[in-house]
């Protein structure tokens, strides 16, 4: 076999893998747990946060963004760690004591109004679509990397992976294992990082370490540097991307829900640390890809005009590993962990969005009556219009994978994790507070393209990427003053709030 | 005899005495100790860039990598980390307080 065909092998044997060990799984919890008896613990508990959360934006935009801004990257780094410290004190055992699961059932509940929960499930639907284009955009790429095709082929060819997989996982009822997803991950992300390094000549061992000799030499040899802070883009743009993408982990529907899975509030809140420190391990890592490579094209004398390098950027890390000739079946270890994780993201937010059609859009708003079939048949219906809509948009990628994802954090950050902080903090906030605050979110996010042409101003204060800065502070004050000036919500859900999700310890 | 009805209240910036005020005031800590070293940091770098203060910041070197990319790159998700295992800490040892106590009063 030749180098290709070892990466497609390595890559098919880890997808199989994950189908022949969740069938396995299933056919041990029927027998020893029953129903619902999953007990993950503390450490497990990250690992399933961890795996839940990376995506091709992780494995592959991260470090394309920092090949390409150098330090101006690293908002990314911080935005996508520092989000889970707002998520743990602000919001996670809350929301857990209240007791709702998703999005729009929160919001339907604590605002006690359809409206608000209709605009939360599409809210919703639009930033699990915008996530999931950045995720088909990667696994496009990683496809077309290995089959040797062109873009627009090896996205079509990886939609029909992810609906042949949702179908196959649906019919068979396999269960994803989130840990073994974890392990597999960052084994496939740190062991090819380890190969190279040593490949070069640095510090392997820890190779996030060892690449800070490959800076120096960088700056040495070609007075190329990563490191100089703000050299494109100004202090504003730095602190706006990062806030909005921690803002915005704040708000994303998938991460929220992650913490039902744990049997209590304690293990829900120690399981957070865990999930950030795995999640640093692979954030930690990515930018040596970004350094590596530069460093070996530079050494073979290619310096790419910004066009090229733009073009490159998301599939750096692959590119590196093969320019540094690495074996083959490393080289696929590596995609089938930037797949997976791509992969899997889809494959949940995919049936999070279709099972929100079903239920919070048709049967709470259209047709209460609907049977449990027909409910169903909207879920499956759903989830190919989903995929069709996303590989529509994703045949012609509006941006960088980072960017888009960066995109959907902004929607979240201004629409649902306002929504939720006061929801949780604020008693007096009610459902008009909700609806004009979600609306406000939505004009936020999209008043760059809109309206950036005419006013120049609004383009600088809310960019499409790094909204969230201006936007979210405008989004709570709509929401209090709003709230303030129409009738408070009722006692009922006040006394609530008060007694089991503040006062379980009065 | 019926006693005048307490109107609920909820706000992060009034918090109730007892467990909710302690949550609230550890929340405050620990999103002080977030704020000054992520965006904290970036104005110091940004202010200094060009004196002295600016040189020492961006030339100084740790593991090869200079001060200012390292506190960022690697130091931050680490402190986030330490945050964490911070508010964690202490929102049990007050759970733990206020359950105690809670407990002696229905005795």
């Amino acid at each position: 076999m030749n180098d290709s065909s070892w990466s497609i092998f390595v890559v098919l044997l880890v997808l199989l893998s994950f189908i022949l060990v969740g069938l396995r799984q299933k056919a041990r919890e029927s027998q020893e747990y029953g129903f619902g008896g999953r007990f993950t613990g503390r450490i497990g508990g990250g690992a399933a946060i961890a795996s839940n959360w990376m995506s091709a934006a992780s494995l592959m935009g991260l470090a394309g963004i920092i090949y390409l801004h150098g330090y101006q990257g690293l908002a990314y780094v911080i935005g996508w760690t520092g989000g889970y410290v707002l998520l743990l004190v602000l919001l996670a055992s809350q929301i857990r004591r209240f007791g709702k699961f998703t999005t729009p059932e929160f919001v339907g509940e604590r605002y006690g109004s359809r409206p608000a929960r209709l605009i939360a499930a599409v809210i919703a639907i639009a930033i699990s679509v915008i996530y999931c284009v950045a995720q088909f955009k990667g696994i496009g790429l990683i496809f077309s990397f290995m089959f040797g095709v062109g873009y627009e082929q090896g996205v079509t060819y990886g939609a029909l992976a992810v609906v042949s997989y949702l179908v196959i996982s649906g019919a068979l009822g396999v269960p994803r294992n989130q840990q073994l997803q974890y392990l597999v991950i960052c084994v496939a992300f740190i062991v090819p990082l380890m190969w190279l390094a040593r490949r070069l000549g640095y510090f392997w061992v820890l190779p996030q370490f060892g690449y800070g000799r490959a800076l120096t030499d960088l700056w040495r040899e070609f007075r190329i540097d990563f490191t100089l802070p703000f050299a494109h883009d100004s202090l504003f743009q730095w602190c706006a991307l990062c806030f909005t993408l921690m803002v915005g982990t704040g708000g994303l529907p998938h991460v929220l829900s992650r913490f039902y899975t744990v049997p209590n509030v304690r293990d829900a809140r120690w399981s957070v640390v865990w999930g950030l420190f795995f999640i640093a391990l692979v954030y930690w890592s990515a930018p040596a890809f970004a350094v590596f490579g530069r460093l070996i094209e530079a050494r073979r004398g290619m310096i790419p005009s910004p066009e090229a390098a733009r073009a490159a950027a998301d599939v750096v890390t692959l590119n590196t590993a093969v320019a540094a000739g690495l074996p083959g079946w490393l080289v696929g270890v590596l995609a089938a962990g930037a797949l997976s994780a791509a992969f899997f993201t889809v494959a949940g937010l995919l049936m999070t969005g279709a099972s929100s059609i079903s239920h919070d859009i048709y049967y709470s708003f259209l047709n209460p009556r609907a049977s449990e079939r027909a409910r169903m048949q909207v879920a499956k219906g759903g989830t190919l219009v989903l995929a069709a809509l996303v590989l529509i948009i994703a045949l012609k990628p509006p941006g960088l994978i980072a960017e888009i994802t960066a995109v959907a954090f902004a929607l979240a950050g201004n629409t649902i994790f306002p929504l939720f902080l006061l929801g949780i903090w604020w008693d007096r906030a009610n459902r008009y507070g909700a609806i004009a605050g979600m609306l406000t979110g939505v004009l936020c996010t999209v008043a760059q393209p809109l309206f950036g042409g005419t006013f120049p101003a609004v383009a600088a204060f809310f960019p499409l990427t790094s909204s969230a800065l201006c936007g979210t502070p405008l989004v709570i004050l709509v929401m209090i003053a709003v709230s303030l000036a129409t009738p408070p919500p009722p006692e009922e859900m006040r006394s609530f709030l008060e007694q089991e999700v503040h006062g379980h310890m009065d | 005899m019926s006693r005048p009805e307490k109107r609920s209240k909820v706000n992060l910036f009034r918090p109730k005495k007892g467990h909710m005020r302690d949550e609230v005031l550890i929340i405050l800590a620990i999103l002080f100790g977030w704020v000054v070293c992520t965006f904290g940091f970036q104005f110091l770098v940004y202010a200094c860039r060009g004196t002295g203060a600016g040189s020492l910041l961006t030339r100084l070197t740790l593991f090869n990598l200079p001060l200012h990319f390292w506190f960022t790159g690697q130091f931050l998700p680490l402190w986030f980390i330490f945050l964490c295992i911070i508010f964690n800490v202490y929102v049990d040892r007050i759970t733990e307080y206020h359950s105690r106590k809670r407990d002696r009063s229905y005795e």
